[in-house]
């Protein structure tokens, strides 16, 4: 990947010169077939009658569909799929936060024990000011992801009683999940 | 530390409000500051024997061998597993790579053990235990770092929260490398710390560089 | 209860440090008491983070194959497996037969080792210092047949992308039946030994009791999970590689104590000997690994792939942007989940209790860290 090298600053010119976009040198990089399969597709049809007018954009691969919501109606929707006797989506089977610099994406994997179900519900949060609410109220599994989430990503959950860190030491700065946080280029301690 | 009068608990005890909560970092905190906290890359030195401080002049040469022969005969070490090189740790005290034949016995309290293995990865978080639990070690204490993560950060070296190599925090003796070591390679490791403590007191040092070199019959 | 209300009491605070025999490793646990009984647990974690996840962005696949190796430092090759599966799912590769077949085998060899250290350390927690020497050398049994055939006695990094690094060598089946033989009565001699033991039913029946629903909702999976009369094992309700080719049961319990949880990971190593005779009996000769290039590039895409770690449900949510490094790597550890639920399951015990429970949820720190 290289960057052509910027032009000198003009006189008078205080901003800095733009920067190249940066090339993709190599194969063309192909994009996988999201494809559901029928476990997946009935599943997809439940969803998409639970989560009803909330989905932004959805999609699935083989038995797993997901869904976009906006983060206000997060907690509603999460409700309907944990109570719903169709879905009964009972376990939060994950939740963590994916990082695509101008925006966080939170996802939610959620399984269902006694029925044949998964779903992941997606949500996308602004990168300056990551705060979603908490669905601690729903499944109890939810408080140590989101207190790793907080200290790994800094997203907020509003309602989350205890975010206080988990994996990192007390005064550790910056966030390191993130991208921008830079790997260590063998410093010693 | 002020105790009011108004300062009592339900039961009428004196309540302890020290003034500050959190220790002070800097200065002599461990008694191993004294020199500024440095080593001297040989790993640790028991102090010496009370005849020679109580009366100096006294030739304890033999009695310090035996001492020493003592020492490493029977070094009993703390059970400080940190990660995976700790289940290799525990397959060499166990019935196969039998461990007691050595005289080692794993001891989980650090005011009666020997030596520190230490073993597995070093995290920034868990610095200031392994400090903690290396001070609360008396003296004559050693430590062997186990594993590639304790010797130099190992396959985590571009991790954030991780101290590259157990020496930044304690000073060494034995290095064991391996990813785990097996355990054949953590009792070499031991044996090499029974020849240096058996050594040291006889004031030799061995250099395994020139052993590997005159072992060889040709160039 | 009546005498201590009599007396004004204080609560104290029992700090079980990151350095405790009883631990499993470096985790916290802060007790708050009352004389003797529990009434709350603080577990604090992290004094193993590594960051494994971050480093995995930085790593090519073949590279992150050995990261997973050293997450769940007992079970290797299940983790191994868990991620080559989610590679594999996103590049559409099907692995020839024979390569599922040892992994298989592999990896069930693997959970019988990792019960075998799980009850000889939960007998040491407890009291009894001899099961762990049994347990143990069974261990010892299964590492030397890793390192005949992968050549490593912990960190394999066996499972490649694609199947696996090398074909077994040729006597792999009778030296395999002999070792199930073998196997099969050193778990026994634990098993009777322990199991139905007066002192071992007291310290662990009845203690650390908890209940489907609380189960679910705290996100427990795997044998902590089954314990609880929950019937889910992602071998027989998502199966996957040639699980559905074997014939198992699948060992349920039904209080939800300590003791269930031990007496479902026994039967576990009972079922994974049968499983791994009869993969033995279906192998056939056959490729052990795909042709593929050399340096893995999925095409770019997302895919949750779960499967089943002796401790509980491994998932590996892999986002890949088309290079040959992963571009988000995210793991679901069964223990840190099933960490979740040791303070609903403390609270009420006694001090002694608490080491019983957290040595019954069988987590590994490497894991719960990464």
């Amino acid at each position: 990947m290289t960057a052509q090298t910027p032009n000198p600053p003009s006189e008078g010119d205080g901003e800095p010169p733009p920067a190249a976009a940066p090339v993709h040198r190599g194969p063309p990089i192909a994009i996988a077939e999201e494809v559901l399969n029928e476990r997946g597709e009935r599943t997809a049809r439940l969803l998409a009658e639970v989560v009803g007018p909330h989905a932004q954009e959805s999609g699935g691969r083989d038995d797993l569909p997901w869904a976009v919501v906006a983060p206000e109606n997060l907690v509603e929707v999460a409700r309907k799929c944990r109570n719903s006797s169709e879905l009964a989506l009972d376990m939060l089977h994950l939740q963590f936060a994916v990082d695509y610099e101008d925006h966080i994406q939170m996802v939610y994997v959620l399984f269902s024990m006694s029925l044949d179900r998964k779903a992941i519900l997606r949500v996308n949060l602004p990168a300056e000011d990551p705060t979603v609410d908490s669905v601690v109220g729903l499944w109890e599994a939810a408080s140590w992801y989101e207190r790793e989430t907080h200290d790994l990503f800094g997203v907020e959950f509003a309602g989350n009683p205890d975010l206080s860190p988990l994996l990192l030491f007390d005064g550790f700065e910056g966030h390191p999940g993130l991208k921008s946080y830079p790997f260590n280029d063998y410093q010693e301690w | 530390m002020a105790i009011g009068d108004d300062e009592r608990d339900a039961q009428g005890l004196p309540l302890f409000v020290p003034e500050r909560w959190d220790r002070e970092k800097s200065g002599r905190f461990f008694d191993s500051d004294e020199h500024g906290g440095e080593s001297d890359g040989k790993g640790n030195h028991p102090a010496p024997n009370l005849i020679r401080s109580a009366a100096p002049g006294v030739i304890t040469a033999k009695l310090d061998q035996l001492a020493a022969l003592g020492r490493a005969n029977s070094l009993w070490t703390l059970t400080f597993g940190l990660a995976c090189c700790a289940i290799e740790m525990i397959s060499t005290h166990m019935a196969h790579h039998d461990f007691d034949r050595f005289g080692v016995v794993t001891w989980p309290s650090p005011r009666q053990s020997d030596v520190m293995i230490v073993a597995g990865t070093v995290v920034k978080k868990m610095a200031d235990p392994i400090r903690l639990l290396y001070e609360q070690m008396p003296d004559p204490k050693w430590v062997i770092a186990m594993g590639t993560c304790a010797t130099s950060g190992g396959p985590y070296y571009k991790s954030y929260s991780v101290v590259m190599g157990v020496d930044h925090i304690v000073p060494v003796d034995v290095y064991v490398p391996g990813c785990p070591p097996r355990p054949e390679a953590l009792m070499d490791g031991i044996i090499k710390l029974q020849r240096k403590i058996k050594d040291d007191a006889k004031g030799e040092q061995i250099d395994l560089l020139q052993e590997a070199t005159d072992d060889r019959t040709d160039a | 209860m009546t005498t201590e209300q009599q007396h004004d009491t204080i609560d104290m605070m029992l700090n079980m440090g990151p350095q405790h025999p009883a631990t499993h490793g470096v985790f916290r646990m802060v007790l708050t008491l009352d004389g003797e009984r529990v009434l709350d647990v603080t577990p604090h974690i992290g004094y193993l983070h590594r960051g494994s996840e971050k480093l995995c962005e930085s790593e090519s696949y073949g590279q992150v194959v050995t990261l997973f190796d050293r997450m769940d430092y007992i079970a290797n090759l299940n983790n191994e497996l868990a991620f080559c599966r989610a590679a594999e799912r996103l590049m559409s590769i099907e692995v020839p037969e024979r390569a599922m077949y040892i992994r298989v085998i592999l990896a069930e060899l693997n959970r019988v080792a990792s019960h075998a250290l799980f009850i000889g350390t939960y007998a040491i927690d407890l009291g009894a210092m001899t099961p762990v020497m049994y347990g143990f050398r069974e261990r010892e049994r299964i590492q030397n047949l890793f390192e005949a055939v992968t050549g490593a006695r912990m960190m394999h990094n066996f499972i490649r992308i694609g199947g696996v690094k090398e074909d077994v060598p040729d006597d792999f089946g009778p030296r395999v039946r002999q070792l199930i033989g073998q196997v099969r009565e050193g778990i026994e001699e634990m098993d009777r030994l322990l199991t139905f033991n007066e002192v071992y039913l007291a310290r662990t029946r009845g203690v650390g009791v908890i209940d489907a629903a609380t189960a679910i909702s705290v996100g427990l999976t795997g044998p902590s999970l089954r314990g609880s009369g929950v019937a889910y094992d992602v071998r027989k309700d998502d199966p996957y590689e040639i699980y559905p080719y074997l014939s198992y049961k699948v060992p349920i319990g039904e209080n939800g104590d300590c003791w269930d949880r031990y007496y479902v990971r026994l039967q576990e190593c009972y079922e994974s000997l049968s499983m791994i005779s009869q993969c033995l009996d279906q192998m056939e000769a056959g490729p052990t690994m795909v042709q593929m290039r050399r340096i893995a590039r999925p095409p770019k895409g997302e895919v949750y792939v779960h499967s089943e770690n002796p401790r509980g449900d491994i998932g590996v949510y892999l986002v890949s942007d088309g290079t040959d490094k992963p571009y988000r790597l995210k793991i679901r550890p069964p223990s840190f989940c099933n960490l979740v639920g040791l303070a609903p399951m403390t609270r009420g015990s006694y001090i002694a209790d608490a080491v019983a429970i957290l040595g019954s949820l069988d987590i590994v720190l490497g894991e719960v860290d990464r």
